[in-house]
Formats: C-alpha cells, sequence, structure tokens
C-alpha cells in the first residue's frame, strides 16, 4: 500500500529517522523507464502532467473546495440556508453527475494519484535540513497523502461513492458510508458528524486539505513564475498564510455548525425546516418526489399533515 | 574523552569519517583523532589525518581519500556532508564545528553522486547537466568581432551572482527531489558503453538548481538570449524543471549565495510563456 | 591529415584557450587535468585582466604603454616581441571574452568598468566583481563543452600527466597519464602536446596557490629534456591572509579600490585599530612611494611591508607578522559591488568583517614567472610570426608551454592583472602554430610505431608499481613536503642571502635523498591519493633545486628576486654636484649590472639530477632597459644622469632603436 508507506515514510522523516545515504530510492521514472524503455507517456509528457497536476490543484479542485467549505460554513446561519444552497446545486438535475465528475471527481482522483506519483520521486531530508521551505515540502506532500485518503473516506461516508442502490443500500450503508441525503442536507450531515472520532478525522482532514492548498498555491506560484524574487516570494507566503487561516476558520466552523444541527434540538429543527422546504417545492411543482435524496425514514409526519 | 587545555581548547579532535574503499563496496566509519590547533579547517584536519596514517587506536590505515583544489571556496572541488551538512571542507571551520558538537566532528561524502572512495564522489552528473541546458554563449567564432554587447549595471549585477555558481553541488546534494543516479558496470561492457549509458541516465535525472541557474544566466545575456527556448526546452524535458518540489534548501545550503530559487522560478515563468506560446503560435 | 590530435595538459584559463581555439580549428583535442577543468586554478584570480581601453586611451594610454609597463614592471627580463604581440591583443581578447559571456562590470552607460592596478597609472583592468579568473576561466570552459558535446574536445579529468614520449630524433609524439580513480597508465598519441599546467607554488609549502600546482606537469618535462627559464623569479604577492591550509590571496583590486596599507606607529599598538588616530597610522607605502602610493608593483609592496614587519619590528601582532588592509573608509555597498568575493572570503575564512574591521595579510609566495622555456618567431616590427610553429614551442619539437608554466611573459616580476591576458593570449595563439606544425609534420602520432608509447608506459608502470611495493617503515612523504616548503619558504622567498640558499641546498639535497625512501601508507590501486602525492613531491625537487640555484647563481636584485648584499642603494649626497657624481656612478653600476645580468637563467637538468645553468641574452631591442626607480631616494637626478645618456646614445651612429615611453616616476 503506498498509503500507509508513504505516511510512515513521512512520519519518519520528519521525525528524523531516516538517513539518504544509505538507501537509495528509484523514482517512479525509472521504474516506468524499465517498464517500457521507449520512454513512457508519463516520461515524455513529464512537464505537462506535472503543470496540469499543479494547475488541477487550484482549478478546479481548490476552488472547489473552497466554495464546498464556505457552503457549508453557511450551515452556521441556519440549516435552511445551507438547504438552499444544496437545492441550488441540485437544480442541475441530471447535469449534476456530469460535472460532479468532470469538475470534482476526476480532477481530484488526478491530482491525488498523479501527486502520490511525485511523492515516490523524492526523499525528504527534514531532519538533516530544518528550514522552513524544507518542512513545508514535507508538510505538502504529507498533507497531501492525508488530504486524499481523507476526501476517499469523506465522500464515501456522505455519499457512498456511486449512486447505484444496490451499492449503497447493500454495501455502503452497511460500512456507514452514504449518510448525506441531499434535500435533508444539514440533518444528515450533522447526524454524520456525532460521534468524536468522525470530527477529530474530519478534522484532521479539512486542516491537511486547506494546508495543502495555502501552501500549494504559495509553491504554485513559483512553478509558474508568478512571484520569482526571495522578496516576493516572501510576501506571497505571507498572503497564503493569512488566505490557509481564514480557509480553516471557514472549514472548522462548518464542522461545528454541521455538529451542532445534527442532535438535539438543533437536529429537530433542522429537520422541520429541511421538510417544510422539501415540500413547498414539491407543492410548487419544481421538485420531482426523489425519496432516495431524503432521509430514511423520510420525516413523514410532517407530509401526512397536508 | 575530550580533554580541555588551559585555554579551554581541547588538545585533540575525534573526527569520524565514512569511508568507502571503492564503488559499490560496503561503506564503513573510522574514527581518528588528531591534535588540535588554532584557525583549522576540515581541509587541515583531513591533511592531518593523512600525514598521521593512523586510525583512532594507532593502527595504520591508508590516508582518507577527498577531493580539494583552491581551499577559497572558488574551486568548488571539496564538497561534503560534514555534521551533517553539505558544505565546502574549506570554509568548514573546526572551532566552529566544536562549538556545534564539542564531541567529534563527522565527515561523510556527498550522498547524491556515486562515491568513487571515501569522500571523493564523482559529479559528471552536474557538467552534464550543464550540456543539457546549452550552458554556453554560441558565439559565431573567435575572431575578433568587436566587443560584446553593452549590458546596463542592473543586467551585470543580476548575472554576476549566477555566474559564481562553481558546480560544487551543495544545491542537489541538499535537494529531497535529486536522487542518486548509480550505475554498475555490465559484464562485458566497454568504457565507452557504460559512458554512453551513464550519459543516458543522467540525462533523464533531474537536472537539478544549478543547471537551472544557469541557463537562466544564458537566457539573461543578450547573445545568449537568442537561444532561449532552446534552454527552457530542455528545461522542460524528461528530469527538467519541472522536478523541483520548492524545497529551497539548494538556495540555503549555496556556499556562493545565489538566488537559487528566483532563477527556479524564473524559469519557471519562462516555461510557461514558452508554454503558451508553443500552443498557440505553433 | 584526418586523424590530427593535440593534447593539452592543464584545463585552466591557458589550457582551455587552446583547446577551444584548437577545436575551432577542427583539430580533435583531447584534454587531460588533475582536477575537473572548471575546478582549475585560475578560478583564484580575483582583480581583472588589463588592457588599454576606450577609458584609457584618450588619457594617452596605448598598447604600446601597456607593453612598455609590463616590461619596466619585469624589470625587462622577459623578451620583448611576445609581450608587444599580447599587449597589442590584450583589448581584441577582452572583447573576445565579453563576447563569451563574462559578466564584466558595467559602467552606468552600459560599458565595461575599469580598475586601476599595480604598477600602471592607467585604469586599465577589466574585472567581473572580484572573481575575474572565475568568470574568465568558465566562460572558456562553457565553450569547451560545446566542443565536447560536437565531439571535438574529449576530457581525461582526474588524470595525471606522467611525462611526454619523444622519439628518436626527440621530437614529442604524445604522452604518458594516468587516471587517478582507477590508477590505469596509458599513452596518448599526439601530434603536439601543450602543457598548460601552472605554477609550482606547492614546492614552497603553503602559498596563495591550489593544491594542484606541484609543478610536478613542468617537471616532467623538465626531466624529460625541456629547458626551464628564470625559475629564481617567484612573485611573492604582497597581501595574503595567513592561515593553516594555505596563504589565501587577497587581490590587488583590494588597494586598486582605494585600500590602504598600515601598521600602528607604535609597535604592536594594542589599541583596536579603529580606535587608533590618523595621526598614530604608518601608511608607509603612502609615505614611501608617493606617485604609486599603495599600488606600487608587487615586489616592492611585498618587500615594503616585509621589511616593516621583519626589520622594523612594527609587525601588528607579536606572535606573528602582519599589517593592515584597510578598506574601512570606504561605504559598504560599493565594496560589496566590487569586491564582494573577496570580502566574504576574508570573512569566511577568519570570522572578521573587514567592512568595518582593518584586515590583516602578509606577503605570500604567489606566482611563477619562470617555468618551461618557450621560443617565438620574430617579425621585423617586434611582434609574433601569426601561425608559426615556433610560437610557444618548447626546445623538444612538438612539446609546447603556455600560461603560468612558461617563462615568457613577465620576466623577473609580474604586473597585476597581466596573468589572465598572458594565459589566454598564450592559449589562444598557440593554435594556429600547432596547426601549422602539424601540417608540416610528415607522419602523424597514430603512424608512429606502438612501441615507442610502450616504452615509456612501461616505464612509468614500474615506477608507479616500485612505490607501491615498497616496504613501510619509511620516510613520510607529507612531513617531507612540510620541510621543502619550509627550507623553500626561508631561503628563497622576499629577501634572498647566499649563505642561506647555499645552506638550503644542501638541505633540500638531503630532502631528497629521504623522499627517494618514502614509503606509502596507501599500498592499493584504487583512487591513491598517497601514491599520486609521492610522486609530485618528488618531482618537486628538480625545480626546487632549479629556483635555488637560479636565485643563489644571480648576485643582483631584479624584480622578484631581491639580495640585500647587492642593492644599488639611492644617493644620500646633499651636495648637487656631489649627487651628480653618485647618479653617474649608479648608473655605471646599473649599466654594467644589466651587461652581466639582463640575461634568463635557462636550466637543463643533467643525468645526475642536478640542474645546469646557462644564460640567455634578452631581446630588448623594442624598449631599451632603463632603471626602475620606484621610490628611490635621488631618483630624478638618477633619472636626470640617465635620460643624458640615453640622448647621447640616441645621437651616436648606428643605433637604431625605436623611442622608448619613459613612465613618469
Amino acid at each position: 500500500m503506498p498509503a500507509a508507506g508513504s505516511i510512515l515514510y513521512y512520519t519518519l522523516g520528519v521525525a528524523g529517522k531516516t538517513h539518504p545515504t544509505h538507501f537509495e530510492v528509484l523514482s517512479f521514472w525509472k521504474v516506468a523507464r524499465v517498464n517500457n524503455p521507449q520512454t513512457s507517456f508519463l516520461v515524455r509528457h513529464e512537464f505537462l502532467l506535472r503543470r496540469l497536476h499543479s494547475l488541477s490543484g487550484l482549478i478546479p479542485v481548490g476552488a472547489y473546495m473552497v466554495i464546498h467549505l464556505m457552503v457549508n460554513a453557511s450551515v452556521l446561519e441556519s440549516a435552511g440556508v445551507f438547504q438552499d444552497k444544496v437545492y441550488l446545486i441540485h437544480s442541475l438535475g441530471k447535469l449534476l453527475p456530469v460535472v460532479e465528475w468532470t469538475f470534482i471527481f476526476i480532477p481530484i482522483l488526478f491530482h491525488g494519484l498523479f501527486g502520490l506519483v511525485i511523492i515516490k520521486g523524492g526523499l525528504p531530508n527534514t531532519s538533516q535540513y530544518p528550514y522552513q521551505a524544507n518542512l513545508r515540502y514535507s508538510l505538502q506532500r504529507a498533507s497531501g497523502v492525508v488530504a486524499f485518503f481523507f476526501i476517499m473516506w469523506h465522500v464515501f461516508h456522505m455519499h457512498g461513492w456511486i449512486h447505484a442502490s444496490w451499492w449503497i443500500d447493500g454495501v455502503a450503508a452497511a460500512w456507514g458510508g452514504a449518510q448525506f441525503k441531499p434535500y435533508n442536507a444539514a440533518s444528515t450531515a450533522g447526524m454524520a458528524l456525532q460521534s468524536g472520532l468522525v470530527i477529530v478525522g474530519y478534522s484532521i482532514g479539512v486542516l491537511a486539505c486547506v494546508f495543502h492548498l495555502a501552501n500549494g498555491i504559495w509553491t504554485m506560484g513559483i512553478t509558474w513564475g508568478v512571484w520569482t524574487s526571495a522578496a516576493a516570494q516572501q510576501r506571497a507566503s505571507r498572503v497564503c498564510t493569512v488566505f490557509g487561516v481564514a480557509l480553516a476558520v471557514v472549514g472548522l466552523s462548518a464542522i461545528y455548525g454541521m455538529w451542532q444541527v445534527g442532535h438535539g434540538e438543533g437536529l429537530e429543527k433542522a429537520r422541520q425546516v429541511e421538510d417544510a422546504m422539501y415540500a413547498s417545492k414539491r407543492a410548487s411543482g419544481v421538485l420531482e418526489d426523489q425519496p432516495h435524496k431524503r432521509s430514511h425514514p423520510p420525516a413523514s409526519h410532517t407530509e401526512n399533515k397536508h | 574523552m575530550t580533554t580541555s587545555t588551559h585555554d579551554g581548547n581541547p588538545e585533540a579532535i575525534n573526527v569520524r569519517v565514512l569511508r568507502q574503499d571503492g564503488p559499490g563496496q560496503a561503506s564503513y566509519w573510522q574514527r581518528h583523532r588528531i591534535a588540535y590547533e588554532h584557525d583549522m579547517n576540515v581541509i587541515s584536519v583531513l591533511q592531518k589525518i593523512a600525514t598521521q596514517s593512523r586510525d583512532a587506536d594507532g593502527q595504520p590505515v591508508a590516508p582518507v581519500a577527498w577531493d580539494c583544489n583552491c581551499l577559497e571556496e572558488v574551486c568548488g572541488a571539496c564538497t561534503m556532508v560534514v555534521n551533517g551538512k553539505t558544505q565546502q571542507a574549506c570554509t568548514a571551520l573546526v572551532d566552529r564545528l566544536l562549538a556545534e558538537n564539542p564531541a567529534e566532528i563527522e565527515l561523510r561524502p556527498m550522498s547524491k553522486f556515486p562515491v568513487l572512495r571515501d569522500l571523493m564522489v564523482d559529479r559528471a552528473r552536474m557538467f552534464q547537466a550543464l550540456k543539457r541546458v546549452k550552458a554556453w554563449i554560441p558565439v559565431d567564432g573567435y575572431s575578433d568581432m568587436g566587443p560584446g554587447p553593452r549590458q546596463s549595471q542592473s543586467r551585470q549585477q543580476l548575472a554576476y551572482p549566477l555566474s559564481e555558481c562553481m558546480t560544487c553541488g551543495c544545491c542537489v546534494e541538499a535537494c529531497p527531489q535529486y536522487t542518486k543516479i548509480e550505475l554498475t558496470r555490465r559484464n562485458g561492457e566497454t568504457d565507452e558503453q557504460f559512458a554512453t549509458r551513464e550519459e543516458e541516465a543522467y540525462n533523464r535525472g533531474f537536472v537539478g538548481a544549478a543547471a537551472i541557474s544557469q541557463a537562466m544566466l544564458f537566457n539573461e545575456n543578450p547573445t545568449g538570449q537568442m537561444n532561449a527556448d532552446e534552454r527552457v526546452d530542455a528545461l522542460t524535458a524528461e528530469g527538467g524543471i519541472q522536478v523541483c518540489g520548492n524545497a529551497q534548501n539548494c538556495v540555503v545550503v549555496c556556499p556562493k549565495e545565489i538566488p537559487l530559487t528566483k532563477s527556479i522560478a524564473r524559469a519557471g515563468r519562462a516555461a510557461t510563456v514558452r508554454s503558451i506560446k508553443r500552443w498557440l503560435d505553433t | 591529415m584526418a586523424n590530427e590530435r593535440v593534447l593539452v595538459v592543464g584545463g585552466g584559463l591557458a589550457g582551455l584557450a587552446a583547446a577551444m581555439r584548437l577545436a575551432e580549428l577542427g583539430i580533435q583535442v583531447d584534454l587531460m587535468s588533475l582536477t575537473p577543468v572548471k575546478r582549475s586554478h585560475s578560478v583564484c584570480a580575483q582583480g581583472g585582466i588589463n588592457s588599454v581601453n576606450d577609458q584609457t586611451r584618450p588619457l594617452g594610454d596605448s598598447e604600446w604603454l601597456h607593453f612598455d609597463d609590463t616590461v619596466y614592471g619585469g624589470d625587462f627580463l622577459q623578451h620583448q616581441p611576445p609581450v608587444k604581440e599580447m599587449a597589442y591583443w590584450a583589448p581584441r581578447i577582452i572583447d573576445l571574452m565579453d563576447r563569451l559571456g563574462v559578466t564584466f562590470n558595467r559602467t552606468p552607460e552600459g560599458f565595461r568598468d575599469q580598475r586601476r592596478f599595480g604598477g600602471t597609472l592607467y585604469k586599465r583592468t577589466a574585472f567581473a566583481g572580484a572573481t575575474t579568473g572565475q568568470q574568465l576561466l568558465y566562460a572558456l570552459d562553457e565553450q569547451v563543452r560545446r566542443w565536447e558535446v560536437e565531439g571535438r574536445v574529449k576530457k581525461y579529468e582526474f588524470w595525471d600527466f606522467l611525462g611526454p614520449v619523444l622519439d628518436d630524433n626527440g621530437v614529442c609524439r604524445g604522452a604518458v597519464g594516468q587516471d587517478l580513480v582507477s590508477m590505469e597508465i596509458r599513452s596518448f598519441q599526439a601530434d603536439a602536446v601543450v602543457v598548460a599546467t601552472g605554477g609550482a607554488g606547492l614546492i614552497y609549502g603553503r602559498s596563495t596557490m591550489s593544491m594542484v600546482c606541484t609543478g610536478s606537469a613542468a617537471s616532467r618535462c623538465f626531466q624529460a629534456g625541456v629547458r626551464y627559464g628564470n625559475g629564481e623569479f617567484m612573485q611573492v604577492h604582497p597581501t595574503a591572509i595567513p592561515g593553516a591550509d594555505k596563504l589565501r590571496l587577497m587581490s590587488e583590486s583590494a588597494r586598486g579600490e582605494g585600500g590602504r596599507v598600515w601598521v600602528p606607529r607604535k609597535p604592536q599598538d594594542p589599541r583596536d585599530p579603529r580606535d587608533i588616530p590618523e595621526g598614530e597610522r604608518y601608511y608607509f607605502l603612502e609615505e614611501r612611494y608617493p606617485t604609486y602610493g599603495n599600488l606600487v608593483p608587487r615586489d616592492i609592496a611585498t618587500r615594503e611591508i616585509f621589511n616593516v614587519c621583519v626589520y622594523e619590528g612594527l609587525s601588528v601582532d607579536a606572535d606573528r607578522q602582519c599589517v593592515y588592509l584597510d578598506l574601512t573608509h570606504i561605504p559598504a555597498d560599493e565594496l560589496d559591488r566590487k569586491l564582494g568575493g573577496i570580502l566574504s572570503i576574508y570573512e569566511k575564512f577568519q570570522g572578521v568583517n573587514p567592512r568595518t574591521v582593518p584586515m590583516k595579510i602578509f606577503p605570500a609566495i604567489h606566482y611563477s614567472m619562470g617555468g618551461l622555456w618557450a621560443d617565438y618567431e620574430r617579425t621585423a616590427d617586434g611582434g609574433l610570426v601569426a601561425g608559426s610553429p615556433r610560437n610557444q614551442q618548447t626546445n623538444v619539437p612538438g612539446l609546447y608551454a603556455i600560461g603560468e608554466c612558461d617563462y615568457q611573459y613577465h620576466g623577473a616580476n609580474r604586473l597585476g592583472a597581466n596573468s589572465l591576458l598572458s594565459c589566454i593570449f598564450s592559449g589562444l595563439i598557440v593554435a594556429p602554430g600547432i596547426e601549422t606544425w602539424i601540417k608540416s609534420l610528415p607522419r602523424s602520432a597514430a603512424d608512429q610505431p606502438a612501441s615507442l608509447f610502450d616504452t615509456e608506459r612501461t616505464r612509468q608502470q614500474q615506477r608507479h608499481d616500485e612505490l607501491l611495493n615498497r616496504s613501510g617503515g619509511g620516510e613520510n612523504p607529507y612531513l617531507i613536503h612540510q620541510q621543502l616548503g619550509q627550507t623553500m619558504t626561508n631561503a628563497a622567498t622576499v629577501v634572498r642571502h647566499n649563505k642561506d640558499l647555499e645552506a638550503a641546498y644542501g638541505t633540500i639535497a638531503d630532502l631528497e635523498a629521504r623522499a627517494q625512501t618514502c614509503s606509502l601508507s596507501d599500498t592499493g590501486n584504487w583512487t591513491n591519493q598517497n601514491v599520486v602525492f609521492t610522486k609530485a613531491l618528488l618531482d618537486m625537487f628538480p625545480l626546487a633545486k632549479t629556483i635555488l640555484q637560479g636565485a643563489l647563481a644571480r648576485d643582483e636584485c631584479r624584480g622578484a628576486h631581491f639580495k640585500p648584499d647587492f642593492v644599488l642603494g639611492g644617493i644620500e649626497a646633499e651636495d648637487p654636484a656631489e649627487q651628480r657624481r653618485e647618479a653617474e656612478a649608479w648608473c655605471d653600476r646599473f649599466e654594467a649590472k644589466n651587461t652581466k645580468w639582463l640575461k634568463s637563467t635557462v636550466a637543463t637538468l643533467k643525468s645526475d639530477g642536478e640542474p645546469e645553468l646557462t644564460y640567455e641574452e634578452v631581446d630588448t631591442s623594442l624598449i631599451p632597459p632603463r632603471p626602475r626607480l620606484y621610490g628611490l631616494v635621488g631618483a630624478e637626478m638618477i633619472e636626470e644622469v640617465w635620460q643624458q645618456r640615453v640622448a647621447q646614445k640616441e645621437q651616436s651612429p648606428g643605433n637604431g632603436q625605436p623611442d622608448s615611453t619613459v613612465a613618469a616616476s
């Protein structure tokens, strides 16, 4: 498993236990070459792929994450506000999966998987050279690995990965996945975020994502040649830090907000609002009945009153 | 273990050297003990080790092999890993090293290059990288064709620090993205065949900060600029600038304080512009 | 000839210039160097490179004046045609280096900036920060790399030159070299061999020279029958930073940019130098040489610093000899711009900031003016015949010497910033000459019998094996080297006395005998630096003896060679008539001295390993010798008398020498 290996590896690197002198890391490229002496696709297009990787981290993945965290944080205002935004997203209807795959899932998979390839080509040495940028180099990779597996889990946990009912009902639900129901957005998300372990996992995951994005923007500026001098890089670093801290606040607020609407009185209220909104949308005819997008069992008593 | 004289300086210094008898052989640590003197550097330590040719236990040993030349930090020969940090042995002053760690001085060869023997490594890959990025001015010839182009003071001040690069290898030694390439000779392979295979392998590895910076130096020169695209193309080929992971150790460890990360970012910008242009214009 | 090949030994400025130019001429070059060529000793040159230029021309400067300064500074001991040719090439060489991308400092308008160096009154020195040698070397290194990619140059780096291969007619047909990693010894067939292996500073133990500057390659040529010229002329640089492993150069440009040399008037004044008021500082160069001030030629600066410390007891420190070199009156940003490189060296090695605290410096062996004897072919007007195969050729046909390891350009004393010039110049001009030489060869080296190369290869292999197979318990080569260095430094550096030189010669003969019994601490056959060093050490003795013998024989003062017992002295009389008489006598002595000693020392090595000296007339036909009067008491009167004698000679018939230009004094 590259995942466990990489995390362990980075932990060791940061903790100062690796001695690069004593082993040689074969980069992925060399492995690829051995398999295909005619230079593989990856090798021939190394530059393009690396730049696409860099770009995909910002657009769409990073941009999506910023919107995602801000939308989720809107639950702090009220469950209704958040639900409104979810309806807006779902108004894409049948296009939604296409949009999701094109602009979210595929870019994330590309960015994450190619990121693992990049990680394999490096040899962190923070114990020998504990300089700030070098620590960030290692953290960028460690946070990338954490973020990638967090996102995989998060998508499973909330959405169950794929929307086939045999999978959702038969497998995902049984493994604790697919807990989010878009027409009961806040309440289902909130309920999914009640266990301490899950909250800690989400907090670490979100912070890893935020650090990865903020630091990624900084390195991207160097990679693409936006800020070149040491002074400019210093200034950019400050801007990225402010951005990262702000985004971390937004992300953690979202988790807190969801937790709050996921239990007790908050949950009750949220459900009422969600069901009322659903009912009104149904009544006005803008929404077809999509029970799989609602929590099970649906809060049927509200519906029955009408 | 360390005894001091009345003025607080030790009588002797313990030195631990990571030795290796030849390429592909196992490395081993060896301890040496040499008399302390004022104003010593690691070069004079190694000179003393060679002169006494005995390890700390008094056993006769072959002198430690190492590379050095100018002893003024302008030739780039004597790079090694001293107390865990890559640096020039000539500017590694013993008093300063002992202040860091009074117990001993630890010397290791650079880890990113094939060890020839002991502290001596083969940095041919760095010179190969200069070929890859065409680090020269392609003049028409050497006959009298008048002066070079006039250049502003600011341009000279930008170029001069880059031109001080002595290919010492500190930048790539400290670079987490620069991994060692060491080939072993195959059975029946001639010198030429091995050299060719080695060159090919070097050409695929990461070029490293030094060569990237040199490419920028020549792209900044009014004549060199004429071939700027070729250099940028070389920098975007396999093992090019894209491999950089922005750990920025290079700029910290560079003994000449060359703004390597600036060169890297400038190369990145040139590559961005070049890629877009190539996409739109050709 | 299809497969013409030239072996260039040494990859410093001269070797690279030659390789680059040969490659351009379509000749295949093998380039052999002890170290990757980019790490050659030329990188240590700091200050700059001289030529007349557009800034100095309007002030009356010319190529001729550069030529004049060079021979005057060299005390007329160099043949003048090559020097003249060099001075006339200088502007073009700097233009070429400029085109090759050297980052010369610029004026606000974008022209090359110039600074002033010792021994001249003009700002004739182009510079790239304080690492001009490094920058020039890199430019040539880059060009050679370009030719390497083209397949015209093949480098043999980490190779040691063991000796030339001469055929039965004494013509050089190649060389034998040793791979310093694998220890393989092999021969190289070559239609010409160019030796560009620099100076021999390591004979003095510690000097400003790099660790490869053992002189072993030159010595091996000397042992193979090449003559060695002017060995006793070793330049001592006035300003070096004393160190345990090396004496590090502090460039003359530090004084060129306004650095002032002084000592406290009170011996070993314990105060911080910054607290010593102006009135209590002794700016001895400025006081004694008002015209040139701190920029007197190197030999004079050296001697004055030596005198102040050794004879006048004014050394700054009590336990070691040194004087202050002070830059603290110059703004720090200006220093960083113009001298950043050397100042950071001082700071790194001494841990003291020279921008705020005066540096402590002392003279150190710096440059071999002497070297392998080299020929030239003269044109009628006193230049060199372009493309003559005799240019830079040693007495062994097909074996050429260029750069610091030839004896041609600097006479008894080299002017600052002339070495980079002479190295590049000799490298560039040797190439067309070699092209002519190769064309004149009836048979190429490749057609020579294999046995010719085998014999020499075997001989070298045997020498190598014999050293490795020695039993232990013999002399330690490193300790012998230390003693050699001390002996040479004590006897033959700044001040030379015959009795010291004689004693030193005896010591060195003993050391040589002991060195023959050196045993190795490394008897392996892989990257064995011990055996390589021992061989180099053994080869230092012929040159050390040549230096001592030449110095012993030369009973005069000339340039860097200074014997107090043979000083011409100044004028002591107060009375004008008496002064005049003393000046006449002085000029008589001067002429007698020139009649006897204005000759190159040319050494050959006898079969018993002892050098034999002969003397060669110097071609001074372009600029007649005149007294070097920097700072001498009564210089004006001597000058006057001398001018009258010159005028008389010019009037006398049959004396058609061209006008000499008299430098301001």
